[in-house]
């Protein structure tokens, strides 16, 4: 008996041990990443510092799919009409006139009487992307040669249709993207999501980039040019894709041309999320990556050192050591979110930061779920999501429509 | 048609959102016209003593500020997002029972009203100041946690005339004796949480303007109640 309390000790130990190993591993990692952002906000810094005011201002077409209302969705239409730019229009897509989002796009056209936005409501069923069906519209009716895709909950400074223009000049550049950063959180559910935007997302797209040269496409602001866009089909080639915006990045990468990350980062408003907007967004994000990355996005759980200290604690139960090793992991992780969210300017109260280790348990177990389950719930529609973020509708008849059809009836009484 | 929300709380009172943060709320959603309803509780009852002692309630020292306040707010509000904001208070008499409880709006009030006169002395301070007198959540809830305030809807033969509009809709509620006596009607908010947000407004046919509101409440010619959502499916 006590031999076999001897070696079960002996194994809890190693298990510890290991584990610790991979959170200080994970620590290491996130230090790079902070390197990286600092990096990247350096060059951001010198760049725009050392770059003449250039005559490259082609004029660009803004698409907007709008659906529904965004945290601060006035001020973030706002903008865009406030642009320091000569010549742009802003193409506003909805699906159909009593989209809320509606009425307050047409109070900024009213508003802004001089400048060119349009209001363009087609209930476009092309495919089963709802963003890529609103983008379509918009696309056969931009007059200009560049198209810049941005999201309705981005807000953006005057200079950011000059500064994301600026890298076209090279002709081999074939799309233009920017870092977000979450901003203006009320409630937990944002102040968990603007945590996640501005410490893993933020982290993970600027260490990939310094340290593997993969710029990854975020869909909230792209640019490209609408030859090269014709070039590999247009939207409609990506009407039943999830991940749209990554694809379309492969794509013009493909082609030979590059795909620039700009100086400028964009502020994306989260305010009043609740829990579950920012579960079921994290949760839907996660899939895109498994689909996309297979089993490699095995590993992302690297990335977060708190939620692996975590697992000591279901080997070994509270001992000293245990509570020891994830206080210090959560305090380190915290510390360096903070850091990051100094050096964009977050502005995001310091207590925030006290939140961050949960908000990574959180994210640790969407992570888990996102690989146990195929399916994703998207603007009230659940789809199937297959090799590389295809969707297809849930099957409604054979012998497992069954559980689509409970976790919908489970998700209608969560209210989720 | 205007998009209008008649009755809103800030953290002058119960509501747990700041005046500026509500306006820009409001703002941001697209909203032509809001009116902010802080209570102003009646003090003859022990729940409206702690109420005033715990700074729930709007008071006689503090009116003036509050209208300044949201005077400066609407100001703000109009050359941002062209949104008309409408000073205003919700007259509170709340008692243990049903019966004798009763809560009223007094849109464009200026000159602070006790809620501890009683009805006709208020209705008729309200009347001299040109306010809007609106009778709100009138008859039976549906949340378990609030006490309903019947007591107008009971006294309606002696009150009714003084009443200009009665709230046919609060938030999630809909009171169809209002359509049945064919009383006038709006819908509001009763706004005290972000998430309050969604729900049942009024939508106005006429001019942006305080009187012409006023006016198309009065005759109730022009107005229509809608459930407002954010148009996305949960």
């Amino acid at each position: 008996m006590e031999s076999h309390f001897k070696s079960r000790g002996r194994k809890g130990t190693d298990i510890f041990w290991v584990i610790s190993s991979l959170s200080i591993l994970g620590l290491i990692i996130c230090g790079l990443q902070i390197l990286a952002v600092r990096s990247f906000m350096r060059d951001g810094r010198q760049s725009r510092g050392t770059e003449n005011e250039t005559e490259f201002h082609p004029p660009i077409s803004i698409l907007k799919p709008l659906h529904g209302l965004d945290d601060h969705l006035y001020g973030n239409l706002e903008s865009f009409c406030l642009q320091d730019y000569p010549e742009y229009e802003i193409l506003c897509c909805f699906e159909d006139h009593n989209d809320p989002a509606y009425r307050v796009a047409q109070n900024i056209k009213n508003k802004f009487p001089k400048r060119s936005i349009s209001l363009i409501v087609e209930g476009k069923d092309a495919g089963l992307n709802p963003k890529v069906n609103r983008l379509i519209p918009g696309y056969q009716r931009a007059q200009y040669p560049y198209l810049l895709v941005s999201d309705s909950n981005v807000m953006v400074t005057p200079d950011y249709l000059k500064q994301i223009i600026r890298p076209m000049q090279d002709p081999h550049t074939g799309l233009v993207t920017n870092l977000i950063r979450g901003v203006g959180a009320k409630t937990i559910g944002s102040l968990f999501e603007n945590l996640h935007l501005n410490s893993f997302i933020l982290g993970n797209v600027c260490f990939l980039k310094k340290f593997f040269n993969i710029p990854c496409v975020i869909g909230k602001s792209m640019l490209l040019r609408r030859d090269d866009l014709e070039s590999i089909g247009g939207f409609e080639a990506f009407k039943d894709l999830l991940a749209e915006d990554h694809f379309i990045g492969e794509r013009i990468r493909k082609r030979g041309q590059k795909v620039i990350l700009s100086s400028s980062m964009v502020n994306n408003v989260n305010e009043y999320w609740g829990l579950n907007k920012f579960w079921n967004r994290h949760l839907r994000w996660g899939k895109i990556r498994w689909k996309v990355m297979g089993y490699k996005y095995i590993f992302e759980v690297m990335i977060n050192p708190v939620f692996l200290s975590f697992f000591s604690f279901i080997v070994e139960g509270p001992s000293s050591r245990v509570l020891m090793l994830i206080a210090s992991v959560g305090f380190i992780k915290g510390a360096g979110d903070y850091y990051i969210g100094k050096k964009i300017d977050a502005r995001l109260h310091p207590l925030g930061y006290l939140l961050s280790p949960i908000k990574d348990l959180l994210i640790g177990l969407i992570w888990f779920l996102s690989i146990a389950n195929d399916t994703v719930v998207w603007r009230g529609r659940r789809f199937l999501i297959k090799e590389n973020t295809v969707l297809s509708p849930c099957p409604k008849k054979g012998i497992w429509a069954w559980r689509y059809r409970v976790m919908d009836w489970t998700r209608s009484k969560l209210a989720w | 048609m205007l998009l209008c929300d008649f009755h809103i709380h800030t953290s002058y009172s119960d509501g747990s959102v700041e005046l500026r943060k509500t306006i820009d709320l409001f703002g941001q959603a697209g909203f032509d016209v809001i009116a902010i309803t802080d209570h102003v509780v009646s003090r003859e009852t022990t729940y409206g003593k702690l109420a005033n002692r715990f700074r729930f309630s709007i008071q006689e020292d503090n009116f003036d500020a509050y209208l300044e306040h949201i005077s400066e707010e609407g100001k703000r509000a109009w050359d941002r997002y062209e949104m008309l904001v409408l000073p205003g208070v919700e007259i509170t008499k709340n008692s243990f029972s049903s019966n004798q409880s009763a809560h009223v709006l007094l849109i464009d009030i200026k000159t602070f009203i006790s809620a501890s006169w009683d009805f006709e002395k208020i209705f008729l301070e309200a009347k001299k100041q040109n306010a809007l007198i609106v009778a709100c959540h009138p008859h039976h809830s549906s949340e378990l946690t609030v006490v309903d305030t019947l007591y107008l809807w009971n006294h309606r033969k002696k009150y009714a005339r003084y009443i200009d509009a009665w709230e046919i809709a609060n938030r999630d509620d809909v009171f169809n004796v209002i359509s049945l006596k064919k009383y006038p009607y709006i819908a509001g908010s009763d706004f005290h949480k972000v998430r309050h947000l969604y729900s049942w407004k009024t939508m106005l046919n006429c001019e942006k303007e305080i009187e012409a509101i006023k006016r198309c409440i009065r005759y109730n010619r022009g107005v229509a109640i809608t459930l407002f959502r954010n148009g996305v499916p949960f």
